[in-house]
């Protein structure tokens, strides 16, 4: 059996008095889909954040790639997201005034690799997301959909075994909110986990496995 | 299968100059705000120390043309040497040359109808033809008097008294009510800073003087020099040598000394100068300061975008310490071409030749980089410090 991407077991994190997520119990696969769904405040970007290791646990482990993210320092943590995963937001974060080519590179920038192998791998990974004709274009004349696609390309630049993507339909309109769905899925068929946190349930829907969160606790989806 | 090490890549400089660099970019008026403050300190600075080293240069030029090696003696009002004067001191050892002048008690006006006591300080001189030899004086019009001169109504002006006379020019057609007669202005000297007393010189020959003006045919002051290594030694005996009877009573001096001291005045003055440059290379480190801490509070998800992609603290701080350091060094380099330029302006008004020193543009530069350093720093650890989670919250 292979080691999975992503486990918690017995994971807490607790804000001052606010227990934002409670014990929670979570296996996901490489190669897996899935979406984590649950109303707003009901702990996703909690959940996000952790196994993304840009917050730690207050309590539990959590093991990433084969990882005891608890055992890190925040170097080799840095690291860690560098090499194994792959970030998408909601609200792009693309740099202004920066063409397409560049901010895609960027997704490699602390790799240790040579800009020009950089922006080579930039190239094939805007053709990968369909923006092949818009190398050039500053964020300000893509729109919302093809912005996320360039996020998108940022994020598997380097190849990375799991996406966390953070509603990252929410702020695009439903056609090309379906546009950047059927790219997560072709990621997915080639290989890459992606894990799709989102409050809309049509979306959840749409995945083959859905964990579900209420008031900071996962209340299904945590198969055994 | 374990699981390799988490060593983080190291980031090629040339990446390192480029990510700060776009940071510089995408605010170019406040970066260009923020540069302004540090090269007006740093062009502050430069100049003064380039306007400094331009006028010391000129002043060793000028003390190099004279030669460090003059000495006069100089009697005291109302008083003159004896006429041994020149012979002893030319007998001194080491002593290379001797002239003198000696003062006369008449006075010179631009034409016969100028009122008597409108002498404009001007004092005639009966002087020795080899005077510009040794004094290091020249002309810059006509020539100093010859012998053929001397026992005619010839005179030489200083330049101060040339143009207090409006006297430009020389030939037969210039002269000067002198003594109760004409002369002849054959020459115009150069204004000389080593001996400022014979810029308010008139100079005529020694016998027409005697011969005409009532001259005692005493000198007044001699000027000798003797060999550059023998200066310290003769100089004590010139006042014995020049007057034997009373050595107290002539004044020996060494006039370079004179430069010397103005030299040392001017660096005081400039040190005064380079503090007020180094307060406002001071004000533009701040500035520098304000723009990076205010480019970390806006850049807050830009941080948190970077630490997701995988940058660790160190290079977050790096980036930011970076930005910090070219935006000054982009002041600095303006402010060191901005100082020359200064610089190059101001000797030029003043027909010096401009010179800034190396060190003063290097220092320029070290020292905005000193600046950017100290001033990046703590917005830099900000940054750095920024939790990744709180810094990708929507503002």
């Amino acid at each position: 059996m292979t080691t999975p991407v992503v486990e918690l077991s017995g994971v807490s994190k607790r804000y001052g008095d606010v227990l934002a997520l409670d014990d929670a119990d979570l296996r996901i696969d490489r190669g897996e889909l899935l979406a984590v769904v649950g109303p707003s405040g009901s702990g996703k970007s909690t959940l996000l954040h952790i196994m993304g290791t840009l917050d730690r646990p207050t309590t539990g482990t959590l093991h990433i790639d084969g990882y005891d993210v608890g055992a890190l320092s925040d170097r080799e943590l840095s690291v860690l997201r560098a090499r194994t995963i792959g970030f998408v937001f909601q609200q792009f974060h693309l740099a202004r005034g920066v063409p397409a080519i560049d901010i895609v590179a960027d997704g490699l920038l602390y790799s240790g690799r040579p800009r020009g192998f950089r922006r080579q791998a930039a190239e094939r990974a805007l053709h990968r997301v369909g923006l092949g004709h818009r190398m050039r274009h500053l964020p300000h004349q893509l729109s919302g959909g093809e912005q996320q696609r360039v996020a998108i390309a940022r994020a598997v630049l380097g190849g990375p075994p799991l996406l966390m993507a953070d509603e990252p339909t929410g702020a695009l309109d439903s056609q090309s909110g379906e546009t950047v769905m059927a790219l997560l899925r072709d990621l997915n068929d080639a290989g890459t986990t992606v894990v799709v946190i989102t409050h809309d349930r049509d979306i959840a829907a749409s995945l083959p496995r859905q964990v579900r969160l209420k008031d900071g606790k996962i209340i299904s989806g945590v198969r055994a | 299968m374990s699981a390799p090490p988490l060593v983080p890549a190291r980031m090629p400089v040339a990446d390192v100059i480029r990510v700060g660099g776009h940071g510089l970019r995408s605010r170019p008026l406040r970066v260009f705000l923020s540069a302004l403050g540090i090269a007006i300190g740093i062009a502050a600075m430069v100049g003064v120390m380039g306007i400094s080293a331009s006028s010391t240069h000129e002043l060793d030029r000028r003390l190099d043309s004279f030669g460090t090696n003059l000495l006069t003696v100089t009697a005291e009002e109302e008083s003159h040497l004896p006429t041994t004067a020149v012979s002893m001191i030319g007998a001194l050892p080491d002593v290379d040359s001797v002239s003198a002048v000696g003062r006369t008690g008449v006075r010179v006006y631009r034409n016969d109808h100028i009122p008597a006591e409108r002498t404009g300080g001007i004092v005639v001189y009966a002087a020795r033809t080899d005077l510009p030899t040794v004094a290091g004086a020249r002309t810059v019009a006509g020539s100093w008097l010859t012998e053929a001169h001397t026992a005619y109504p010839a005179v030489v002006l200083g330049w101060t008294a040339a143009r207090s006379l409006a006297v430009y020019e020389t030939g037969p057609d210039q002269l000067v009510w002198l003594g109760g007669r004409w002369f002849t202005v054959v020459g115009i000297l150069a204004p000389n800073d080593l001996l400022t007393d014979l810029d308010y010189g008139a100079f005529v020959g020694w016998p027409v003087a005697e011969r005409e003006l009532g001259f005692d045919g005493y000198p007044t002051t001699v000027y000798t020099r003797p060999q550059q290594s023998a200066v310290t030694a003769v100089q004590p005996l010139l006042g014995a040598a020049a007057n034997p009877e009373n050595p107290g009573e002539a004044t020996v001096s060494r006039p370079s000394e004179v430069l010397k001291a103005q030299l040392e005045t001017r660096r005081t003055l400039n040190a005064l100068l380079l503090g007020l440059g180094a307060v406002a290379l001071l004000v533009g480190g701040i500035g520098v300061a304000n723009t990076m801490v205010i480019s970390v509070l806006e850049r807050r998800s830009e941080i948190g975008l970077r630490r997701s992609l995988g940058a660790t603290r160190g290079q977050i701080r790096t980036q930011f310490l970076a930005e910090a350091l070219l935006l000054s060094l982009l002041g600095g380099a303006g402010g060191v071409a901005l100082g020359i330029g200064i610089t190059a302006a101001f000797a030029a008004t003043q027909g010096w030749a401009a010179v800034v020193p190396p060190w003063a543009m290097a220092g320029g530069v070290a020292a905005t980089l000193l600046i950017g350093g100290l001033a990046g720093f703590y917005p830099a650890v900000r940054a750095a410090r920024l939790p990744p989670t709180e810094a990708l919250a929507n503002p």
